[in-house]
């Protein structure tokens, strides 16, 4: 489930467009508190996006500044014919995948294999209150779904996370991704089909 | 297109929609069955591709489970991060534009050195041509020794001519 800050930031995001219109028209003006307005309003959801693509907290925090900061930086040419979020995330998941381009390869590297002290001031960020075994549990089972999810390419690993994870819509994956709502459809079916090809295969063999 | 699609029946499209269409945290395969509608549900207990595409919905579902707990959530200072470094970027901005207004001033006195030299240059140009001009323009004399005039015959002949009539 997501957490409570989370949902409550994502509801207070979908729920107001008008409200986001009449922000983003003040800060196309160039008022900056109409700006900081839209981050505080929108930054759960940019960190969810980000964290469904990124593997690692740094580069979620990274990219989720710097996407804001494109926002703020391109607002004046945004025709608002689209909805805010939508340009909002589909600047995120652009910002993302060119970080993982950059990078080429995926890194090797996930939280789960953070060393007991960096594990400690990881749980100390924390503000559920977990025991650092409950944050390294969490992190291992994170790293499991990341190999299962590794047979799709980067826009069928973006499409299911955004679709399971964040309770996006077809309409708003086809929106953010410029496709057709079919085509998500479609790219859905096939991605749970390899995701679930994937995990019997792996079943199979654990129980050999 | 889907292996659902390519078969072409109206039916399996009909399901694909709706598993897509799903809204609720149905994560059990008899959950998503009672979300069906009564004809998706009917063709789905005879149709053996549709009910492996109703598996691998609940399969996926649950094992991206573990990806809900976010990987990192915006902390109270998010905001005034993204903001400095508004700021920031701004203010770069700023002095990049001014950057190239004062490169343009630093070569001020070259540029200004570089306008008298073209002066000089153009105005002793412009001179000569106008000189040249004039010339051409007087009707021709003779310039040198050894170019001779039209008109008024040498010296050396008159003085020929004069000795020749003095012969004896």
């Amino acid at each position: 489930m997501p957490e409570p800050a989370l949902e409550e930031q994502s509801k207070a995001g979908e729920s107001r467009p008008e409200a986001d219109r009449e922000l983003v028209q003040r800060a196309q003006e160039g008022e900056k508190q109409a700006f900081e307005e839209l981050v505080r309003r929108h930054q759960g959801r940019v960190f969810a996006v980000a964290g469904g693509i990124l593997r690692t907290r740094e580069d979620v925090e990274d990219i989720a500044q710097q996407v804001f900061l494109k926002a703020y930086l391109s607002i004046k040419r945004f025709d608002q014919r689209a909805a805010f979020t939508t340009w909002l995330y589909k600047i995120t998941v652009n910002e993302c995948w060119d970080l993982l381009r950059k990078r080429k390869v995926r890194p090797l590297m996930y939280e789960a294999d953070l060393n007991e002290e960096q594990a400690h001031a990881y749980q100390a960020k924390e503000d559920g209150g977990e025991s650092a075994l409950d944050v390294r549990e969490r992190l291992e089972a994170r790293e499991m779904v990341e190999q299962w999810l590794d047979c799709l390419d980067e826009k069928d690993r973006t499409m299911l996370v955004m679709k399971e994870v964040q309770g996006f819509t077809v309409e708003e994956i086809a929106g953010i991704m410029e496709l057709n709502g079919n085509t998500v459809k479609v790219r859905l079916f096939r991605a749970r089909q390899r995701v679930a090809e994937r995990m019997r295969r792996k079943q199979r063999a654990a129980g050999k | 297109m889907s292996e659902l699609r390519r078969m072409g029946r109206p039916e399996c499209d009909e399901l694909l929609d709706e598993l897509e269409g799903l809204r609720g945290e149905a994560a059990q395969q008899e959950e998503v069955l009672a979300e069906l509608t009564a004809a998706t549900s009917r063709h789905v207990a005879t149709c053996e591709d549709c009910r492996r595409a109703i598996e691998d919905f609940v399969a996926t579902r649950a094992a991206v489970e573990p990806m809900k707990a976010p990987l990192a959530v915006a902390g109270p200072w998010f905001v005034t991060r993204v903001m400095a470094a508004v700021r920031n970027a701004e203010k770069e901005m700023e002095e990049r534009k001014e950057g190239v207004w004062v490169s343009v001033r630093g070569l001020a006195p070259r540029l200004a050195a570089f306008a008298v030299l073209l002066l000089v240059l153009g105005g002793t140009w412009a001179m000569e041509l106008r000189r040249r001009e004039a010339s051409i323009a007087q009707p021709r004399q003779a310039e040198g020794l050894f170019e001779t005039g039209t008109g008024a015959p040498m010296n050396d002949d008159i003085v020929a001519t004069a000795t020749e009539g003095n012969r004896p």
